[in-house]
């Protein structure tokens, strides 16, 4: 091809330098900077709304883990007709009880506490020295242990031989007491995965008005690009990494955040005496839960990204 | 290459800014396309790289139905043709490198091509030494130029320009339709619009006249000219 040159003494203004990273300039937009915010505050919030998660799942576990298979015995301190029993009609009672305990397959072990054990444990809701040795009627306690093959009918059938034998006397699986702990845990743990839901909708509704709005500012370029043959997924695919990284910038930089809030609220709980959970950040879950946040939000920000450019560029011919 | 049968073309509700058009362009042809402002020249050269779809008739191109074709299928259709638009529609935040190589960078042309191809094609249109300069610090007839080289790099088979020479002197102009000349020697069948009655004047080319949304096709003058020449 013959070189003709038309203007020799054109002076070069404006150079351009560094590599072209996008045909379209997506970089010098407000609202780049305003997603990277929004994204990084959805993501500090799904971090405490997943720490939180975890810790009541871990709650929960440990609560199961400490009552499961154990069944107390109450042996009534006094009589169906309202009379005290004396401590050696109670020694008799629970003798019986012990030797129904011993010849019964499915129990494991047993432990029969004695008045000080008793003492002890009703002791933070009256007080410390409010019992005296023997002014006060207490109940006899028997803490069993049943093995793990045991059904619930076994341990149904173990309370009736009791029942019939010690009138009065009630085997407490500490099931309606952790029914209602554990209604309470899931209803909370419900609570953070709707929250989660919500974090997860907010940022997919943000990042697509994010990319409706670069369209539209960008929309001639776009159209440019599309007369000139550029597949849908040739354009889209230049959002979809601009979201990538706007998504992977902001969500670090919360979960980062999100991670030392969680750090500082468990100290504070440390301190206030109101620690729950000694595992909280040791369970291989939650750490990989809480390292997956700045992807997933990423990712999520991505697909949101391709799915608007892609309906958006469906409107043209 | 590309036929319209009572092809009409409507914007919403509003009347019709073509009406009725019935051409055949054969591969390899040449036409100017003119007519006065408002006649639809722009409007018909949307239809023909596809900007828009015609709201009646029948467009095919490429021996293609384009009614009947799916949008990803004219993917490949707009990938043979080259448009000079009238206002230029450059990438500002690009050099004028990346502005030319655009359409082949789409095309997923290797880079060495592009680097080759792009450089030799600037250097053809005078602009070798402004390749790394952004569009906007340039004056209207180098912005012209990069329009220019960007729709012709890919050697398209079909190369439609509006009003290419608008922006540029006597001179450049017809050097320019000297460049489309060439390319049409080669192959590239061209369709270009313009006012410039003196420049259509000069080439032998048959003229697509709008007028009020209605196409009707003149033989060149230049044609003209020459039978009755022939005549005495």
């Amino acid at each position: 091809m013959k070189v003709i040159p038309l203007h020799k003494k054109e002076k070069t203004l404006g150079k351009v330098y560094g590599k072209r990273r996008y045909d379209l300039p997506l970089n010098n937009n407000a609202n780049s900077r305003f997603l990277v915010i929004l994204i990084g505050l959805m993501s500090f919030l799904a971090t405490l709304g997943l720490s939180a998660f975890f810790t009541l799942g871990a709650m929960s576990q440990r609560w199961i883990s400490g009552l499961e298979n154990n069944l107390t015995l109450e042996i009534p301190a006094e009589t169906s007709e309202g009379r005290l029993l004396s401590l050696d009609e109670m020694n008799n009672l629970t003798q019986a009880a012990a030797s129904i305990l011993t010849s019964y397959p499915d129990v494991a072990r047993y432990n029969v506490m004695d008045r000080e054990e008793i003492q002890n444990l009703v002791e933070p809701w009256l007080g410390k020295g409010a019992l005296s040795a023997d002014s006060f009627p207490l109940p006899g306690l028997i803490s069993i242990k049943v093995k793990d093959q045991a059904s619930r009918q076994s341990v149904e059938s173990l309370a009736k031989k009791i029942e019939d034998t010690i009138p009065g006397a009630r085997l407490d699986t500490h099931e309606s007491w952790l029914k209602d702990v554990l209604r309470f845990t899931n209803a909370l743990r419900f609570s953070t995965t709707v929250l989660l839901t919500v974090i997860a909708v907010t940022t997919v509704i943000a990042v697509a008005g994010a990319v409706n709005a670069s369209l539209s500012a960008h929309h001639t370029d776009v159209e440019l690009l599309h007369l000139m043959g550029a597949a849908d997924s040739y354009i889209s695919r230049q959002f979809q990494r601009h979201a990538l990284l706007l998504g992977l910038a902001g969500s670090a930089a919360g979960a980062m955040i999100g991670l030392l809030g969680v750090t500082a609220i468990d100290w504070l709980a440390g301190e206030m005496e109101i620690y729950t959970s000694p595992q909280q950040y040791t369970s291989l879950p939650q750490t990989i839960g809480t390292a997956m946040v700045p992807a997933v939000i990423a990712l999520l920000a991505m697909a949101t990204a391709r799915q608007t450019v892609l309906h958006e560029l469906a409107k043209m011919p | 290459m590309i036929r319209f049968e009572h092809v009409g073309l409507r914007y919403g509700i509003g009347p019709e800014v073509l009406s009725d058009i019935n051409i055949t362009l054969a591969p390899g042809s040449f036409h100017f396309l003119t007519g006065p402002s408002g006649a639809g020249k722009t409007s018909l050269m949307n239809l023909m790289y596809l900007g828009r779809m015609p709201t009646r008739g029948l467009v095919t191109m490429f021996g293609q139905n384009i009614n009947k074709m799916k949008r990803q299928d004219m993917v490949a259709i707009r990938q043979r043709i080259g448009v000079v638009f009238q206002d230029f529609r450059l990438l500002n935040h690009m050099s004028t490198f990346d502005n030319v190589a655009l359409p082949l960078r789409i095309a997923g042309k290797p880079e060495k091509e592009i680097q080759n191809n792009v450089r030799e094609l600037l250097e053809w249109v005078g602009l070798g030494e402004h390749m790394n300069v952004l569009p906007n610090t340039m004056s209207g007839g180098q912005q012209q130029r990069i329009a220019i080289a960007r729709a012709v790099v890919t050697r398209p088979r079909l190369l439609l320009a509006d009003e290419p020479t608008g922006n540029l002197d006597d001179e450049i102009g017809e050097r320019l339709l000297g460049l489309f000349e060439q390319l049409n020697r080669m192959g590239t069948t061209l369709v270009i619009a313009t006012h410039n009655q003196m420049l259509m004047d000069k080439f032998p080319h048959p003229r697509l006249i709008l007028s009020k949304g209605h196409l009707t096709i003149e033989e060149s003058k230049f044609n003209l000219r020459k039978k009755l020449e022939g005549l005495f």
